[in-house]
């Protein structure tokens, strides 16, 4: 096997056998799916040069042998997707994207195919430890005399998202397209164990629905707001608007008052309208717990015209527990669920068969009334409504629930340092 | 709502009130008066030093010490410190040990420590594993006002003031022993290695952004200021009680503790002892607890070991055998029958003090690294300033080398 730290430091000699310098890089450009070794860096007496890979004729014991003479030598051609292997990776963070974690590299793997040479793993191993300190072979032998297996633990290039906030956008769109493609929830435990830089540079890789929907899953307002903060105002804005109103208000009042005005102001009117509301009830309210998202129907419609509304409203799966019927000033009249929607006569008015006393909240009960209710009632949700029986928003079940229960949710992560 | 403006600065700052650090003051001020107040506000502008730039790269990173430290040296040199750092730190967590063991003899007894010292150990473990470590946090935090009391009996000792202010500002410098011995172990126990990482560890863990760094200095300098204040009083408590009195502290002697719970007097009367015994113990816990985990963080975030408080044993072997040696380790040391106390307590100092000379050269190049600090790299002129900093701190370790291999040299 090959390891990037064979080659690191090792002496370099031109084809008459002089001495040039000491490798101190390797440089990669990232092609898929393994980044190819274009170029070398090499320092001689703190003079720091560059030679392209194709005049390298061999490598062993750490010397590296050219097929050219030192005076005809030529840096190697710059591109812009480049990276430089041990400044840029070696040692660093990167996410194991098959163990779903945050590892750090101990040392990398290369292999030449078709001559060219391509980086194709990350050694994560205590044996990529001890091959930096020169004592692999010693461990080796140890292990084997107490006959012991010591395994390499390299993961595949192809399996490995690098973190690097110091590397330009466009570069890190490219690399972090395989971390796009994970569950949200997924990508809230990697975010989680990452630098507040890093954060936003994986941020800065998703789109706005999937950024939205990965910033719920992260529970700690505090590590939300800090990654907004950390994006630029436009970006923020967009991803607060693809957020559940609820989540983007309880965000908001996490941040310095001025940041969030700022964000509010970006954000597009409606969206903007509803999470103001919801910013103004206090936190330990229905009004404060609420949601904006719900379903609501014209009493004059038909069952037909209903479900032909719901088409049009799109209503994300969460709130399409219930359907609320309201009369033109939005006071609640009546609810229905989806199957009685569907099982109903096309051409009967819904006003006939919605059911007439509708469990509500107000907006000041506290959490634990709400939870009373819901679990009284066996409610999924619970509308909120003011003292004219307007109504305002609905709670969720599970969002009450969380409030009321004690805080210590099982699978999460807890951080101390 | 106190609580919530508590930052890193200032919870690093209580836990550096530690049992080494109760005990160093108390001893310079038993056995030296006010000679030594002068020397806290050295210390105080170093340890600012160091601790303003762990912070200000915990704030632009967002990454810990060790992590920095790897990802700036690589492999070796990283492996080197992390061995100091346990050595040191482990050190210190006997003297943690030792110190819940003291409190309890002065409590309880003297058999009480064969008990307390494993109570505390299992206690300790359980707490940060398996308990709400932030709440025992700031349950200790909140105990550590019982310092508030070396302040009221300080003044009610009636120091002559104008004493106090002139060896405050006028140092005085004896070329003995004991003189030296006292004087790095409140270097040693004041400056720490393991300080600079718990508070960049904890800075980097809020999240902070890079704007804020103005509060988190205030936050660090407070944090400071607030263990000098303790430490000023400790002194000056215990210069106005046992040392006037004539009455002669020798750390080795198993009635020291008692001896300096006498600085409490004029405070709490004949519950001096009792006083002065639960503030030992809860700086003693709060730091036994802070200290073997921050060292277990550093260690595996240096390698890119799996860790964390919620994984068991099959998931993070590492962590949870480097956690677990470091309390088992510290808490049978301090408990060793005739266990050199005076030695244990002072171990971790030597081995601090020769780890920072070492360190400082560290942190200073990482806060000079543009590619990483950005503008917030260190100002030439703020280099100047450590680097006066880092020949104090080898010319204190030499010093203290020279006094234990040529003690001929510093004979009375």
């Amino acid at each position: 096997m090959i390891f990037l730290s064979d080659f690191l430091n090792a002496e370099v000699v031109d084809v008459r056998q002089h001495r040039v310098g000491r490798v101190r890089d390797l440089v990669v450009v990232m092609t898929e799916p393994f980044p190819k070794v274009t170029g070398v860096i090499l320092k001689n007496n703190r003079k720091v040069r560059s030679l392209d890979w194709s005049v390298v004729r061999s490598w062993d014991n750490k010397e590296l042998s050219l097929k050219v003479d030192a005076a005809s030598l030529q840096p190697h051609s710059r591109a812009d997707s480049e990276l430089w292997l041990a400044r840029q990776i070696l040692d660093k963070q990167i996410v194991d994207m098959d163990g779903r974690r945050v590892v750090r590299v101990n040392d990398l793997q290369l292999s030449q195919v078709e001559g060219s040479m391509l980086v194709i793993g990350v050694d994560i191993g205590s044996r990529g430890l001890a091959r930096r300190v020169g004592l692999e072979g010693l461990g080796r032998r140890v292990t084997s005399a107490l006959g012991l297996d010591w395994p390499q633990k390299l993961i595949s290039w192809e399996a490995v998202d690098p973190v690097k906030s110091d590397v330009s956008s466009v570069k890190l769109r490219i690399a972090h397209s395989k971390l796009a493609k994970m569950h949200p929830a997924d990508i809230a435990d990697i975010v989680n164990e990452l630098s507040p830089d890093d954060r936003s540079a994986v941020f800065a890789a998703l789109d706005d629905e999937k950024a939205a929907d990965t910033l719920e899953e992260i529970d700690e307002p505090q590590m939300q707001a800090s990654i907004l903060e950390r994006l630029d105002v436009e970006r923020a804005s967009d991803i607060l608007e693809a957020m559940a109103p609820d989540e983007a208000a309880d965000l908001l009042a996490d941040m310095p008052r001025e940041r969030a005005q700022q964000l509010l102001q970006k954000m597009e009117e409606d969206e903007a309208g509803d999470v103001e509301e919801l910013l103004a009830y206090r936190e330990d309210t229905a009004g404060g717990l609420m949601t904006t998202e719900y379903v609501a129907v014209l009493h004059t419609l038909t069952a037909a015209q209903a479900i032909e509304r719901l088409r049009e409203l799109e209503p994300d799966a969460e709130s399409v527990y219930y359907v609320y019927v309201i009369d033109e000033e939005e006071h609640l009249l009546g609810v229905l669920s989806l199957r009685d929607l569907i099982v109903a006569k096309p051409e009967t008015k819904i006003r006939g068969f919605m059911i007439k006393n509708v469990i509500s909240v107000r907006l000041d009960a506290g959490p634990r009334e709400v939870a009373e209710v819901t679990s009284k009632y066996n409610l999924l949700a619970v509308p909120v409504v003011d003292e004219h029986n307007r109504i305002h928003g609905i709670v969720t079940v599970d969002d009450v629930m969380e409030r009321v229960m004690p805080a210590r949710g099982g699978g999460r992560r807890r951080r101390i340092f | 709502m106190l609580l919530s403006v508590v930052g890193p600065g200032i919870i690093t700052g209580t836990v550096d009130n530690d049992a080494t650090g109760i005990t160093g003051y108390a001893l310079a001020g038993s056995q030296f008066g006010y000679d030594l107040l002068w020397l806290l506000i050295v210390t105080a502008i170093c340890l600012a030093a160091i601790q303003e730039m762990v912070a200000r790269m915990g704030t632009v990173t967002g990454k810990g010490l060790s992590d920095l430290i790897r990802e700036r040296f690589g492999v070796a040199p990283t492996a080197w410190v992390m061995v100091l750092l346990f050595v040191a730190n482990a050190a210190t967590t006997v003297a943690e040990f030792a110190g819940i063991g003291g409190a309890s003899q002065l409590l309880f007894g003297d058999v009480a420590r064969y008990i307390a010292i494993p109570v505390a150990g299992v206690f300790v473990w359980f707490l940060v594993l398996r308990g709400s470590f932030r709440m025992v946090e700031r349950l200790l935090l909140i105990l550590s006002l019982v310092f508030v009391s070396y302040i009221v009996s300080a003044v009610l000792a009636h120091p002559k003031w104008s004493e106090v202010i002139h060896h405050t500002v006028v140092p005085t410098f004896h070329l003995t022993a004991p003189y030296l011995l006292i004087f790095i172990t409140i270097v040693g126990t004041t400056i720490t290695p393991w300080m600079a990482f718990f508070q960049q560890s904890n800075v980097a863990d809020k999240g902070l952004h890079p704007s804020e760094l103005r509060l988190e200095r205030i936050d660090t300098y407070t944090g400071i200021l607030a263990l000098n204040v303790v430490a000023f009083f400790i002194i000056v408590a215990t210069g106005a009680t046992v040392f006037v009195h004539h009455v002669h502290v020798d750390p080795s002697d198993p009635s020291a503790f008692a001896k300096i719970a006498l600085a409490l007097k004029p405070l709490a009367g004949q519950y001096a002892e009792q006083l002065f015994a639960i503030g030992l113990l809860n700086a003693s816990l709060m730091a036994a607890s802070v200290l073997p985990l921050s060292t277990t963080y550093a260690i595996t975030e240096a390698f890119g070991l799996e860790r964390g408080i919620d994984k068991s044993f099959a998931e993070a072997p590492a962590f949870l055998t480097i956690y677990t040696t470091m309390i088992v380790l510290g808490a049978a040391i301090a408990m060793f029958p005739g266990a050199p106390l005076a030695l244990i307590t002072n171990l971790p100092n030597i081995v601090n003090g020769l780890m920072l000379p070492l360190l400082l050269p560290i942190l200073m190049l990482l806060a000079n690294d543009k590619r990483t600090m950005g503008r917030y790299a260190n100002t030439p002129l703020f280099n100047v300033f450590s680097g006066i900093v880092f020949v104090f701190l080898s010319l204190v370790t030499l010093a203290f080398l020279a006094s234990i291999f040529f003690p001929a040299l510093f004979a009375a």
